[in-house]
C-alpha cells in the first residue's frame, strides 16, 4: 500500500481552512491593515459547528442535503487529483471528466439549496453562480484538452505526473498559458477578486455569499469548509501544472505541495489588493480571455 | 424471432383490448415489450444475429427482418420506453378524457410501437420504409390528440410536413443506392457499397438529411419542439425517447452497410453535433413551456450523440480504431441514456401538468412539498440529464469525452476533433443551468399562481412507469461495466473492427467504466451517511422561520427570481443567437422565445412557396373546356420535341 496519495490528501483536507485565511491577511497586510488570524476559518467553523440550524419554513430537504454533497463531492474530487504530482488515491482512464462532474454536481445542489429558499436575493446568486460556472467551464476543459495533448494520458495521474514532467521542456509556452488561464478559473470558480468579493457587504452585488443567506450552524459550517476544499482543489491543480514534482523524493514533493499551495492563497490575496471586481457583465470577458488563453496553448501543441 | 413476433401480436391485442379494459391494455403490452426482448437480449449477450425473411413477389426481393447488436440494442429502447409510457398512458389519459377517446389513443400508441420495433429490425429497403411511414403516421395521429386547439393541429400539420419531406429523401436514397445493386434487401446494398460513385457521396448526403430531419439536428430540429409540446406527455416521451432515436439508428445502419464514410461527413456530423448541442441546450434555456424546454433539450442530446457519431466517423476514415469504436460506443450508449432520463423528464413534466394543468413554469413553483414523489423522480432525471454522477447520463458522456480526447492525442488531421471538447463542456455547463431554472422554478420556493398552491401527488399508475426508469437510470449509473460492455461491442461492429480490432481499449474502458461506478457509489454512500448522522444530530430542536428577506420583513411569491430572470444573464450574453424578443413597458417585462430556424428560415421558405402558388392560380380555372386545352397544348409540345430531338 502506497501511503502518500492519503497523506497528501490527508494534508490538503486539514490545510484547506488555512487558504482563505492566508488570502485575507495578504489582502490587509498589502492594505496596511492587521486583518484577521491566518487561522480565522478553523475557529469559525468550531464555531459554527456547536451552534443550532434555523431552517427557512420553504425549505425541503435538498436545502438540508446541499451542504454535505458540497463537502462529499470536493472530497471525492480530492481523491482523484493526484496532489503529490505522482499518483491519485483514485485514478481512471477518464477521471478528468469525473472531476469535473463531481464538481459540477456540488455546484447543482448548493444552486438548487439557494432557489429552494424562495428568496429573490438568493435566485439572483444562483442565477449568476451558473453563468459564471458556464464560462469558466469551457476554459477549464480546454486546458485540460491542452494537458491531454501535451502528455498524451487521458488521465490526471498522466496529465499531472511524470509524463507532464517529461512534457515541459518541449511544451512550456503552452503549459504557462495554461497555468495562467486556470489561475482565472480559479478565481471565478471559487468566487474571488475581479469575478466576486467574498468580503463584500451588499446583497445584490454577491454571487456565493448570496445563495448561502439562509444556511446556518453546522450547514454553514460544511458549506464554507467545501469552498475552502475546493479553493485547495484548485491550487493542487495549478501548482500540479506549474511544478511538477514526480521525480522528487516523497517528502519534498509534499513540502512542495503546502508550499505551493500557500503561494497560490498568497497570490490570490494579492490580486484582491491589486484589483476591483469587475461589472457584472464584464466577468464573461474575463473568463472568454481565460479561455482564449487555453485555446492558444491547445493551438500551438496541435501544430 | 419468434418471442419477437409473439411480443408484437402481445402489443396489437393490448392496444386492441384498450377499449375494452385499461388494465388489460397495460398488462399485455408490458408482457409484450417484455417477451419481445428476449431476442435482443440473446443477441447482446453475444448469441448469433436472428433472421426472418418473407418472400413477397414484389420488386425489390425479399422482405427480410433481422435482429443484429445494433437493431438488439434500439429495440431494446423501443420496448422499454413503450413499456413505461403505456402503463403511464392509461392514468394520464384516464383522469382527463372519456374512455373512448383515451382508448383511440392507446390504439394508436401500440400501433407506433409496433412500427417502431419494426423500423429497427427491417434488413430490406421496402419493409423499412413501409414501416417507417407508418410510424410517421401513427406518430401525426398520436399529435394530434387534441385536435380542438389550433397550435395543436398546426404543429401536427407542420410535422406531416416535415417528416414526409423526409421519407422522399429516404426514397431518393434507396434509387440512387438500389441502382447499383441486384435488390433491395441489406445485405444486397452493402454488397454494391464499393461500387457508389464518389465514395457514396449522394447517399451519405440523403442520410445526413433525410434522418437528420427526423432526430431533430440543428438546423432541421424546428418541427420538434412543436409536436413534442403538442402530443400527451407519455407520447412526448416516446417521441423523444424513442422515435427520434430512428433517425440515430438510419445514421449508424447505413454508416455500417456503407463500411465506412469519407472525411467530409464525418466533419459535418462532428460540427452539426457542436451546433445542435450548443444551440439546443441555449434554446431551451430561453423556453418558459415546461414540455417545450424538455424538447429543446433533446435537440441538444440529439447534438452530444452526434459528436460521438461524428468521432466514430472520423476515425474509421483515419484508421483509428480505437476512436472509432469510442465514438460509436458513446453515441449508441447516449441513445440509450438519453431514452430513458428524457422519457423520465417527460413522464415527470407530465405528472406537474396533469396536477396543475398548465405548462408555464413561470406560474408553478414549491411542488417539492406537494409531489413529493414526482419531485424526487425529476431530480433524478435532472441530475442524469446534466451528465453528473452517479446516474446514467454521466457515464455516457464520459465515454464521449474519451473519445474525442482520445483523437487529440493522436497525429494526422483527427487530432483536431479534440476541440469539440470545449463545446460538450460548454453544452454540459448550459444544460447545469437550465435544469437548475427548471428545478428552482417548478419544484422549489413557494407557488407563484393559484394552479400550484392545489397540486397533488400523481398517483401510483403514473409513479410507478417513474421509478421503473429511476432505477434504470441508477443501475447504468452505478453498475456501468455492463452497459459499457454491450454498447463497446456495437461500437466495434459498427466501426467494422471487431472488438480485438481496438486492442486492450475495451477491456480497459469497461474497468475504467466500473471504477468510476466506484466513484458514483462510494459518492451516494458517503451523502447517504453523512446526511443521516446531521438528521440525527438536528432531530432534537428544529426550529422553522422565514426566509431571510435582508431585511424586508413583507415577502411575496410573486416576489420569488423568475424563470426568465433566471435566465436573463445567459441570454443576454448570448442574446445575438438565442432569439428572445423582448417587451418592456413600465410595469411589465417580458420574454418570448422564438425559434430562430422557423420564424428565420422555415416560414418564409413557406410563405414563398404559397405565394408562388397564388401566382399560378389564375391557369386554374377549374372549366373543363380549359384542361382539355392544356391536355392538347402539351401532346404537342412533346411532339414537338420529340421531332426535334430526332431531328438532331
Amino acid at each position: 500500500m502506497n501511503w502518500m496519495p492519503l497523506a497528501s490528501l490527508a494534508l490538503v483536507l486539514l490545510l484547506a481552512p488555512l487558504l482563505p485565511g492566508v488570502a485575507t491577511r495578504t489582502r490587509a497586510f498589502l492594505t496596511g491593515r492587521r486583518g484577521a488570524p491566518v487561522h480565522q476559518l478553523y475557529s469559525d467553523l468550531a464555531k459554527l459547528w456547536r451552534k443550532g440550524v434555523v431552517y427557512s419554513n420553504s425549505t425541503t430537504w435538498i436545502f438540508r442535503m446541499a451542504p454535505v454533497a458540497v463537502v462529499v463531492t470536493a472530497m471525492l474530487a480530492a481523491c482523484l487529483l493526484p496532489l503529490d504530482g505522482r499518483e491519485a488515491v483514485v485514478s481512471f482512464s477518464g477521471d478528468l471528466i469525473a472531476f469535473a462532474s463531481l464538481l459540477a454536481l456540488g455546484r447543482f445542489a448548493l444552486v438548487l439549496a439557494g432557489l429552494d429558499t424562495g428568496s429573490s436575493f438568493e435566485g439572483m446568486g444562483a442565477s449568476r453562480e451558473v453563468t459564471f460556472a458556464s464560462f469558466a467551464e469551457p476554459a477549464l476543459f480546454l486546458c485540460f484538452i491542452a494537458l491531454v495533448r501535451a502528455t498524451g494520458s487521458l488521465s490526471l495521474g498522466g496529465m499531472l505526473g511524470g509524463p507532464l514532467t517529461n512534457a515541459w521542456p518541449a511544451a512550456a509556452p503552452s503549459l504557462l498559458m495554461v497555468g495562467a488561464a486556470l489561475f482565472a478559473v480559479l478565481l471565478a470558480e471559487n468566487s474571488r477578486v475581479p469575478v466576486d468579493d467574498p468580503a463584500t457587504h451588499l446583497e445584490l452585488t454577491m454571487i456565493h455569499e448570496v445563495i448561502i443567506l439562509d444556511h446556518s450552524g453546522p450547514d454553514l459550517a460544511l458549506i464554507l469548509y467545501g469552498s475552502a476544499l475546493k479553493l485547495a482543489l484548485f491550487g493542487a491543480l495549478l501548482v500540479g501544472v506549474l511544478v511538477p514534482r514526480a521525480h522528487l523524493p516523497a517528502a519534498a514533493a509534499l513540502a512542495l505541495l503546502a508550499a505551493g499551495l500557500l503561494a497560490v492563497a498568497a497570490l490570490v490575496g494579492v490580486v484582491e489588493s491589486a484589483m476591483a471586481r469587475l461589472r457584472l457583465d464584464r466577468v464573461p470577458q474575463f473568463l472568454v480571455a481565460a479561455s482564449a488563453l487555453a485555446f492558444f496553448a491547445v493551438v500551438l501543441l496541435l501544430w | 424471432m419468434s418471442p419477437f413476433f409473439l411480443g408484437l401480436g402481445l402489443i396489437l391485442g393490448g392496444g386492441l383490448a384498450a377499449a375494452r379494459s385499461g388494465t388489460l391494455f397495460r398488462f399485455l403490452v408490458a408482457v409484450g415489450c417484455v417477451v419481445g426482448s428476449v431476442p435482443a437480449f440473446a443477441v447482446l449477450a453475444g448469441g448469433a444475429p436472428r433472421r426472418a425473411s418473407v418472400p413477397v413477389h414484389l420488386p425489390g426481393g425479399p422482405w427480410v427482418l433481422g435482429i443484429d447488436a445494433l437493431s438488439a440494442w434500439f429495440l431494446l429502447i423501443v420496448f422499454g420506453v413503450g413499456a413505461a409510457g403505456a402503463l403511464y398512458g392509461v392514468s394520464y389519459l384516464g383522469r382527463w378524457h372519456d374512455r373512448a377517446r383515451a382508448a383511440r389513443a392507446h390504439l394508436l400508441l401500440s400501433f407506433l410501437l409496433i412500427s417502431l420495433a419494426l423500423v429497427v429490425t427491417a434488413a430490406a429497403a421496402l419493409p423499412f420504409l413501409m414501416a417507417w411511414e407508418l410510424m410517421a403516421i401513427w406518430a401525426y395521429l398520436l399529435i394530434v390528440y387534441e385536435s380542438e386547439k389550433p397550435d395543436v393541429r398546426q404543429a401536427g400539420l407542420l410535422y406531416l410536413i416535415v417528416t414526409h419531406t423526409a421519407t422522399l429523401a429516404l426514397f431518393a436514397l434507396f434509387a440512387v443506392w438500389g441502382a447499383q445493386a441486384h435488390d433491395l434487401t441489406f445485405d444486397a446494398l452493402a454488397a454494391a457499397a464499393p461500387v457508389l460513385p464518389g465514395q457514396g457521396a449522394a447517399v451519405l448526403t440523403l442520410a445526413l438529411f433525410a434522418f437528420g430531419l427526423k432526430a431533430g439536428v440543428v438546423p432541421l430540429h424546428f418541427w420538434l419542439p412543436e409536436a413534442h409540446a403538442a402530443a400527451p406527455s407519455h407520447v412526448s416521451a416516446l417521441f423523444s425517447g424513442v422515435m427520434i432515436k430512428t433517425g440515430i439508428y438510419g445514421l449508424l445502419r447505413v454508416l455500417l452497410l456503407l463500411g465506412g464514410a469519407p472525411a467530409w461527413w464525418g466533419w459535418t456530423i462532428l460540427c452539426l453535433g457542436v451546433v445542435s448541442g450548443v444551440l439546443g441546450v441555449l434554446w431551451a434555456l430561453t423556453q418558459h413551456d415546461l414540455k417545450r424546454l424538455l424538447a429543446y433539450h433533446s435537440v441538444e442530446n440529439i447534438g452530444i450523440i452526434m459528436l460521438g457519431i461524428g468521432a466514430g466517423a472520423l476515425g474509421m476514415t483515419y484508421h483509428q480504431p480505437v476512436v472509432a469504436v469510442l465514438g460509436f460506443a458513446g453515441a449508441t450508449l447516449h441513445t440509450l441514456n438519453h431514452a430513458l432520463f428524457k422519457s423520465l423528464l417527460f413522464l415527470g413534466a407530465g405528472a406537474v401538468v396533469q396536477a396543475t394543468g398548465t405548462r408555464d413554469i413561470e406560474r408553478l413553483g414549491g411542488l417539492a412539498k406537494r409531489m413529493p414523489l414526482t419531485w424526487a423522480a425529476f431530480l433524478a432525471g435532472s441530475v442524469a440529464i446534466v451528465g453528473l454522477p452517479p446516474l446514467n447520463g454521466f457515464v455516457s458522456e464520459w465515454v464521449t469525452y474519451q473519445a474525442l480526447l482520445a483523437g487529440g492525442t493522436l497525429d494526422g488531421p483527427i487530432r483536431l476533433q479534440v476541440l469539440a471538447v470545449a463545446a460538450l463542456a460548454l453544452v454540459g455547463a448550459l444544460a447545469l443551468a437550465c435544469f437548475a431554472k427548471v428545478c428552482g422554478v417548478v419544484f422549489l420556493g413557494q407557488p407563484r399562481m393559484p394552479e400550484a398552491w392545489s397540486a397533488a401527488e400523481a398517483d401510483r399508475g403514473m409513479l410507478v412507469p417513474l421509478f421503473l426508469l429511476v432505477l434504470a437510470c441508477a443501475y447504468i449509473g452505478l453498475v456501468p461495466a455492463v452497459a459499457v460492455g454491450a454498447s463497446v461491442r456495437i461500437g466495434a461492429a459498427v466501426a467494422n473492427v471487431g472488438v480485438a480490432g481496438a486492442g486492450a481499449m475495451p477491456r480497459h474502458l469497461v474497468a475504467a467504466a466500473q471504477a468510476a461506478g466506484w466513484v458514483s457509489a462510494g459518492l451516494v454512500l458517503l451523502v447517504a451517511l453523512v446526511a443521516l448522522g446531521r438528521s440525527r444530530r438536528r432531530a432534537r430542536r428544529r426550529p422553522r422561520q422565514p426566509t431571510w428577506r435582508c431585511g424586508y420583513a413583507y415577502g411575496e411569491p410573486r416576489m420569488q427570481y423568475t424563470a426568465s430572470s433566471f435566465a436573463a444573464p445567459l441570454i443576454a450574453a448570448y442574446h445575438p443567437i438565442a432569439g428572445v424578443r423582448v417587451e418592456r413597458s413600465r410595469s411589465a417585462f417580458r420574454s418570448h422565445p422564438t425559434d430562430l430556424v422557423l420564424e428565420g428560415g422555415v416560414r418564409p421558405l413557406w410563405h414563398g412557396l404559397r405565394w408562388t402558388a397564388e401566382r399560378l392560380r389564375p391557369i386554374q380555372q377549374g372549366r373543363l373546356p380549359l384542361y382539355l386545352l392544356y391536355v392538347v397544348a402539351t401532346v404537342i409540345l412533346l411532339l414537338l420535341l420529340s421531332c426535334t430531338g430526332r431531328a438532331a
